[in-house]
């Protein structure tokens, strides 16, 4: 029982971001530095609000390869009602928000309500709704945006940047809610055994609509930002991001079956996947060569965790 | 008596279960021949089809492989990325000199090793298949990229080129994944192994009190896939003058659609080959006829995507008929 | 003549097992377990969850390696590495959840694993289908279809399909852990027709049972276990039930069912022309608080489907219910509980509990949300909550933080129970509240019960085990093919006029 605490996915992760953290500040001189640390969490932003919602729906059991192409689709929407609507920036950006949350809305209803399994169904929105942002936007591109809107990308508040304010507050609430209420208690029951929760009362359809709306909410939410941060929209914005975002959340130790994982665990899987990508390259690693260690990180991670684990079983 | 007139209704009806969403796709293919010619009558005429089919069916080729590692219950997210490593080690070799027949036979050990060790991985440490192609995914991407830096490879000898080779008037491509399609459908239903990949992916506790070694049959599922991701390479390595070392993007995505739009099931233990090589075929269909019907590119893929969706609640509007 | 021979066969020993002794974590689970199997015998194995049985049979079946002692299979001794080498030398095994794949056919799954091949390795299908037919036939099964997939037979026939395949070799000895578990009772008459038949083939068969009617009808011999102890092996005709429950327990147990008082307060539930359309229709009953009010009746009678209906889980498509006279509507499980209805599923696995979730977030699941602070839960509350439910029902666990998963049956329905008396209901209504736990531990949840239903509980009881229905309940509904066809006083619920309506029903509609 003791050692299975001290062994523990989230302590082991923590253990290998201490020591990815230590040599690579010893390569690279540059990568400690509080400016470089705070800069490189700009890039980690979009990632980051999807992959905290997504740790949600892998817990419920389920899976949302959507995300990438809802934040397309949002992108797309905001940069068309701006500038091809007229419409005000503000109401762009909460119609461009509403468009994400009923993208990841109409997922749930078909998971739910046609008992399509998530994979799949998610596997067909992630077509059309990148279709529907190719569509829509006919691959152009849109740019011209407000000198104020980029304060939410490229902005800063007390010397840190504003998207950052924004991802600690998701992260807190996020893990807020996982763990102290009873909508989280709800997401672990559904994914351990959906029939018992079922059977026990709780609203398992409600919570899963919810959640998958969620997940197009944060889709959306990371569209505005990502926008703000490159000062243009592309129909492409936002391609193979659910696998980064899946890659986070799996590497945190959520159980791609469901059941297990805490929002604490993608938040340090989110951070080693960042600081090594950053790392690697002032250390001198071509930027690609970092898809190789983010990829060798996280097999090695579960290897060694479920090793523990089975130990510690019997 | 009768017993014949009902042995046939019932192998009949039972065809229809069995068979249900290959016939569907069939009728969905033929359908749309029937129509889309009508609008526009060079869609069946000239080299159209052939073009269209060999141009897609190295997806074919790769998603029999995947049909058969869904099969039984495992699922591969890496086969884009790996299909791009494959093609440049082809091609690499294939410039450097070396004879032609091992530039076309090094993808398929190449992907069969890597598969195997994806499978030794899902099967005897535990991982879920999704989470190791995962990381799989990722370092072949990594390490195709920092090896090519996004070159392109040219100037391959002649006769390197089979995808655009002719056979009775028919592409070698399109050959190929009818050849393969039967072949693998015969064997997953008519040999031994087959019956227990279905019976891994269906039911593994079942599988092993019945003594199949799940570990094993795991692994060499995976490396039979390899196999396919190697032929599947070949016809796409060879199919222009060039190779970019891009792949499509979301080929995984869309290998694994035409799987499970073909009728295998994501849950294991159900589907067929046939099923997931027609797929392929509709899909290439649907994409090059909306073309013919004139329907603007930009809105191609939001069209497959309804398409897709459509597809997708059908069958599960039928499964539920069949259950209850 | 024939008796005779089988006098004469039962001499030879097909099966001795010879100090068997298994620990796993360093917990002895079977200690020095000895006996032996004679050809052409039924032998049952008796002995509580827990007491070693599933892991004998899982050493003779090849699936565990005993740390020590020995498997002697006529005069050869054997250390099987795999299921298959045990299967392959004779020793077949029907499992209680059945291993059939629902995808394949009968015959495939008859043949799976030794599929018998042509010559040039391809899988012989004439042979297959012919051979199947010829087991199935030996087994009565004429009516099976051999080309059906196994997904779409009832589960007697999937057994029966097990059975088969287990036949499928030359077998020697046949192990059957609890085959009747999901039987119902004209199947499982159906299913000792078919073992007597086997043991007249000379098969030596190890029984394993909860149910006494069965052991006593089928067993020659019966041996028992207790703590992974071997307790005896005794002759059927020299012991009585009461014997048996006490050798299993290792104490003498109260046989009898708790008392009722037979104070009733008014009708708390009333249920109107009841109908789902499918499963059962036409339903009507009132239940009375402190009353136990049992539905006897076979599985596939509708019954779980009503009290599912009833709960709100799947909806209703006509008739009423009134909970104190006022006509309710009744959409989801949550509507039912506010009513103070609680529903205790058949399938304790997949029903009833999260096995991977603690026993504190088990026993608060179905009343969380009343027990927040808006959506906050209160951990302190929920833990004490769990305490104190593990106290009051007697739970034999670590603590409130050991997964339920590691509890035992009779343990796990116990939480079952405390989640649901956690919502202080006043009708309960539970769907085999025993099904698969140990002597002990059902008559602690019968006197739960009775307790329960002494401080004012109306309990409406759903059971397939006749002896539990007529000692539970004050009155007796019998179910049949969808409607209710009799009501019994508790006077008059005797096992003869009940099991006669029963039966007579089920042969006029079949």
């Amino acid at each position: 029982m003791r050692m299975k605490s001290i062994f523990r996915h989230e302590t082991i992760l923590f253990l290998v971001v201490i020591v990815a953290l230590v040599i690579l500040s010893i390569q690279a001189e540059q990568f400690a530095t509080i400016d470089n640390l705070l800069n490189q969490g700009r890039f980690l932003t979009e990632v980051s609000l999807v992959a905290l919602i997504m740790t949600f729906v892998i817990v419920t059991g389920g899976i949302d390869l959507s995300v990438g192409s809802i934040l397309g689709l949002s992108a797309i929407v905001l940069g068309v009602a701006w500038k091809k609507l007229g419409l005000p920036l503000p109401l762009a950006i909460l119609v461009a928000l509403s468009v994400g949350t009923l993208a990841g809305l109409f997922n749930g209803i078909i998971i739910t309500r046609f008992k399509v399994p998530p994979l799949i169904a998610t596997l067909a929105t992630l077509a059309l709704y990148r279709g529907l942002a190719e569509g829509i936007s006919q691959a152009r591109s849109i740019r011209g945006y407000p000198e104020w809107f980029f304060i939410l990308g490229q902005g800063e508040f007390f010397g840190i940047p504003t998207q950052l304010w924004i991802v600690a507050f998701f992260t807190l609430l996020t893990g807020f809610i996982l763990t102290y209420t009873t909508w989280g208690r709800a997401t672990y029951a559904i994914g351990a055994n959906e029939t018992a929760a079922r059977f026990s009362g709780i609203a398992v359809d409600k919570t899963k609509l919810f959640i998958y709306a969620a997940s197009g909410f944060a889709a959306s939410l990371a569209a505005i930002i990502f926008v703000s941060r490159v000062s243009t929209t592309r129909s492409d914005m936002g391609m193979g991001l659910e696998l980064d975002a899946i890659t986070a959340v799996v590497l945190g130790g959520t159980s791609i079956f469901g059941g297990k994982g805490t929002i604490v665990g993608t938040f340090f899987g989110l951070i080693l996947i960042q600081i090594l990508k950053n790392g690697l390259s002032l250390a001198g690693v071509k930027s690609d060569g970092t898809y190789i260690a983010i990829g060798l990180v996280l097999i090695l991670t579960l290897l060694i965790s479920n090793l523990f684990n089975r130990n510690s079983e019997g | 008596m009768n017993t014949q007139n009902e042995n046939s209704n019932k192998f009949f009806s039972r065809f229809l279960i069995n068979y249900g969403q290959e016939l569907v796709l069939l009728a969905s293919i033929i359908i749309l021949f029937v129509v889309v010619s009508q609008v526009n009558h060079r869609f069946l005429g000239g080299n159209n089809l052939n073009t269209i089919f060999a141009g897609n069916a190295y997806i074919g080729v790769a998603a029999i492989g995947m049909s058969i590692l869904i099969i039984t219950g495992n699922i591969d997210v890496s086969v884009g990325a790996l299909i791009g490593v494959l093609a440049t080690i082809c091609g690499t070799l294939a410039v450097s000199g070396y004879p032609i027949w091992f530039a076309w036979t090094a993808p398929i050990l190449v992907g069969i090793a890597v598969n195997s060790l994806v499978g030794i991985i899902v099967a005897y440490a535990g991982i879920p298949s999704i989470v190791v192609t995962l990381g799989m995914m990722s370092i072949l991407r990594g390490g195709l990229i920092s090896v090519t830096g996004g070159d392109w490879i040219t100037d391959m000898p002649e006769g390197f080129f089979l995808a655009q080779q002719d056979f009775m008037g028919i592409r070698v491509p399109l050959l190929a994944l009818i050849f393969f399609t039967i072949l693998m459908f015969y064997i997953m239903s008519n040999t031994t192994w087959g019956r227990s990949l279905y019976a891994i992916g269906g039911n593994p506790e079942a599988a092993r009190t019945s003594g199949i070694d799940l570990k094993k049959g795991v692994v060499i599922a995976f490396a039979v896939h390899g196999m396919f991701v190697g032929l599947s390479t070949i016809l796409f390595a060879t199919q222009l003058n060039i190779i970019q070392s891009t792949v499509p993007p979301n080929l995984e995505l869309t290998v694994i659609t035409a799987s499970v739009i073909g009728g295998v099931s994501i849950m294991g233990g159900t589907g067929t080959v046939i099923g997931s090589s027609l797929a392929t075929i509709l899909f290439a269909a649907i994409g090059s006829s909306l073309i013919f019907i004139g329907v603007s590119a930009y809105w191609l893929r939001a069209i497959m995507g309804i398409l897709i969706l459509c597809t997708v609640l059908a069958d599960m509007a039928r499964r539920r008929r069949v259950v209850s | 003549m024939a008796r005779f021979l089988m006098e004469k066969i039962n001499q030879d020993v097909t099966l001795k097992i010879k100090n068997a002794t298994k620990s796993f974590a360093g917990v002895t689970v079977l200690n020095n377990v000895s006996f032996d199997l004679y050809r052409g015998e039924v032998h049952s194995l008796l002995g509580e969850n827990g007491a070693g049985k599933s892991t004998l049979i899982k050493i003779l079946s090849g699936v565990h390696k005993p740390d020590q002692g020995k498997v002697i299979l006529e005069n050869k001794e054997f250390v099987f590495n795999s299921p298959k080498e045990a299967f392959k030398n004779g020793i077949a095994t029907v499992y209680q959840e059945l291993l059939v794949f629902p995808e394949l056919t009968v015959a495939e799954n008859i043949f799976l694993g030794h599929t018998p091949k042509t010559k040039i390795g391809l899988i012989d299908w004439k042979k297959i289908k012919a051979d199947s037919r010829k087991i199935l036939d030996s087994l009565d099964s004429h009516d099976l279809d051999v080309n059906a997939r196994v997904g779409s037979l009832s589960v007697a026939n999937r057994q029966r399909v097990e059975i088969a395949k287990a036949l499928s070799q030359k077998t020697k000895v046949l192990i059957m852990d609890e085959p009747t578990a999901a039987l119902a009772d004209t199947d499982v008459k159906k299913l000792i027709t078919v073992v007597k038949r086997l043991r007249e083939q000379g098969v030596s068969i190890l029984y394993v049972s909860h149910k006494m009617p069965e052991i006593f009808e089928l067993s020659d011999k019966v041996s028992v276990l207790r703590d992974g102890n071997h307790v005896g092996t005794f002759n059927i005709k020299d012991v009585s039930e009461d014997l048996l429950v006490s050798k299993m327990v290792g104490r003498p147990v109260d046989k009898l069912y708790p008392i009722s008082k037979g104070k009733f307060g008014k009708p708390i539930l009333e249920v109107n022309n009841f109908t789902d359309g499918l499963r059962f229709k036409q339903v009507s009953f009132k239940l009375k608080r402190g009353e136990i009010l049992g539905i006897a009746g076979v599985v596939g009678s509708g019954r779980s489907e009503l009290a599912q209906s009833i709960f709100g889980i799947n909806p209703s498509k006509g008739g009423s219910i009134k909970i104190d006279e006022k006509e309710v509507s009744i959409k989801k499980p949550k509507d039912a509980r506010n009513l103070g209805i609680a529903y205790i599923p058949e399938d304790r696995g997949t029903q009833g509990l999260v096995k991977e979730m603690k026993i504190s977030h088990n026993v608060s699941m179905a009343n969380l949300d009343r027990e927040a602070n808006g959506i906050l839960i209160i951990f302190k509350k929920e833990m004490q909550n769990a305490i104190n439910a593990i106290n009051k029902l007697g739970i034999r666990a670590r603590n409130a933080l050991q997964l339920v998963r590691q509890l035992s049956g009779g343990n796990q329905q116990k939480v079952v129970v405390a989640k649901w008396l956690q919502t202080e209901p006043r009708i309960l209504i539970m769907d085999e509240p025993t099904r698969g736990i140990d002597v002990g531990a059902k008559s602690e949840i019968h006197q739960l019960m009775r307790n329960l239903a002494d401080e004012g509980l109306a309990i409406l009881m759903i059971s397939s085990e006749l002896p539990e229905v007529l000692g539970m309940s004050d009155r007796v509904l019998v179910m049949n093919n969808g409607t209710i066809t009799k009501e019994f006083s508790k006077e008059h619920a005797t096992p003869e006029n009940v099991g006669a309506i029963m039966t007579q029903k089920v042969k006029e509609t079949a």
